[in-house]
């Protein structure tokens, strides 16, 4: 049996095979339509600012790699911008940014080096950033569903795109060079734990440190 | 158009959700499924005209799993991992419920969502809140692992479907 006959063995057992005809619920419809709706996000107004600032701040971050980077430029692993630039888009096919939130223009500038793989980590920690911050908007609106959704959001990124570099690496260890998706890289330093405790607090209720999180790394 | 016109669309996906929550266990499938639409309706700035499915799964998911918790049904919290709910089993045949149940729960939910709510790999990946490449290795590892145990008998004896968390 191959893994094609296997899914469609699966397939075949689907307990409820119907699950896709249409339902006239009209009454229900009604019911749900006459609710009120959720106001629009009242920081939409302020995304235009915010970004231009993300981006200063992300432009500053790359450049203070630099001194590193030349150092490197013969034997390390470092990449131009335009490659750093390629890992930034590409990674943003990858990863999810909450409902109202864009992805920041990132300016690299062109004597500059990173390393492989840079591209990529921004991009996480933009979305980790993101996150947070709607989780924590979400914890103050009482919206216990999208709560849920962005600490589910916050867990993946932890899990699949947080890489905590190995015992004794340097401090600007990357990830190995065949790495398919974007991974932000934590030192071993106690940080990821930190994090992990915060999001496990925040979704205790207690969500004072997520909150200084989502302050601390927003732009502006 | 109007909102409600917009919102139509979307609540054209009302019995397919309650289908879901019904295969995953909910003890109201058509209340949870109601649940949704309304969050839906709130927050219909946050749902894609385009395919609101990987959101509506999203959603159904995360009201099925707190379901579970207030049953008891999960065995530890996750701090770390996402859960996924365990499907309604009662109506498989015994070889592939040992199956399903021995597999590791994401690797099960990314499975099921393609193979009985029929989403794509990409919509599955988004309804998971995983990217598309990390999603499309959890579906191969899953169903060569399913194949296996199928192949093996269906794996380990469990005694009672329940809710499991992915382990770290």
């Amino acid at each position: 049996m191959n893994t094609d006959s296997t899914l469609l063995r699966l397939r075949e057992a689907n307990p409820f095979p119907d699950g896709h005809e249409a339902v006239a619920d009209d009454e229900l419809f009604e019911r749900i339509t006459a609710l009120r709706r959720a106001p629009q996000s009242r920081r939409r107004g302020l995304r235009r600012p915010l970004v231009a600032v993300a981006v200063g701040l992300i432009a500053v971050a790359v450049l203070a790699s630099t001194a590193f980077a030349i150092s490197q430029w013969l034997g390390g692993d470092v990449v131009k911008p335009d490659v750093t630039r390629a890992e930034y888009r590409e990674a943003q096919r990858e990863l999810a940014l909450p409902p109202g939130a864009t992805w920041p223009v990132l300016h690299v500038a062109p004597s500059t080096v990173t390393s492989r793989g840079g591209g990529g980590g921004f991009a996480v920690a933009i979305a980790q950033n993101r996150w947070e911050c709607y989780w924590v908007r979400t914890i103050r609106e009482g919206d216990r569903a999208a709560g849920v959704r962005a600490q589910a959001q916050l867990e993946s990124l932890l899990h699949g795109n947080v890489i905590v570099a190995p015992a004794g690496a340097s401090e600007n260890w990357s990830p190995p060079a065949d790495s398919s998706h974007p991974q932000a890289v934590y030192a071993r330093d106690g940080g990821y734990e930190w994090v992990r405790d915060t999001y496990a607090l925040a979704a205790a209720g207690h969500p004072q440190r997520l909150a200084q999180r989502c302050v601390a790394n927003s732009p502006g | 158009m109007t909102a409600e016109t917009d919102f139509r669309a979307v609540f054209s996906h009302l019995g397919a959700i309650a289908n879901y929550a019904r295969r995953r266990g909910s003890a109201d499938a058509d209340a949870l499924a109601a649940e949704v639409m309304t969050i839906a309706w709130r927050r219909l700035d946050d749902v894609s005209k385009d395919d609101p499915r990987p959101w509506l799964y999203a959603t159904a998911r995360n009201l099925l799993l707190e379901e579970h918790r207030k049953r008891g049904r999960l065995r530890h919290v996750p701090e770390r991992e996402a859960a996924s709910p365990a499907p309604e089993l009662d109506e498989l045949d015994p070889q592939l419920n040992r199956a399903l149940l021995a597999l590791r729960p994401l690797d099960r939910e990314a499975l099921l969502l393609v193979a009985w709510e029929d989403l794509t790999p990409t919509q599955a990946a988004r309804a998971l809140g995983i990217n598309a490449a990390a999603f499309r290795v959890r579906l191969l590892r899953a169903r060569r692992r399913l194949q296996a145990l199928l192949a093996d008998g269906g794996g380990p004896t469990l005694s009672v479907p329940q809710l499991d968390v992915e382990g770290s």
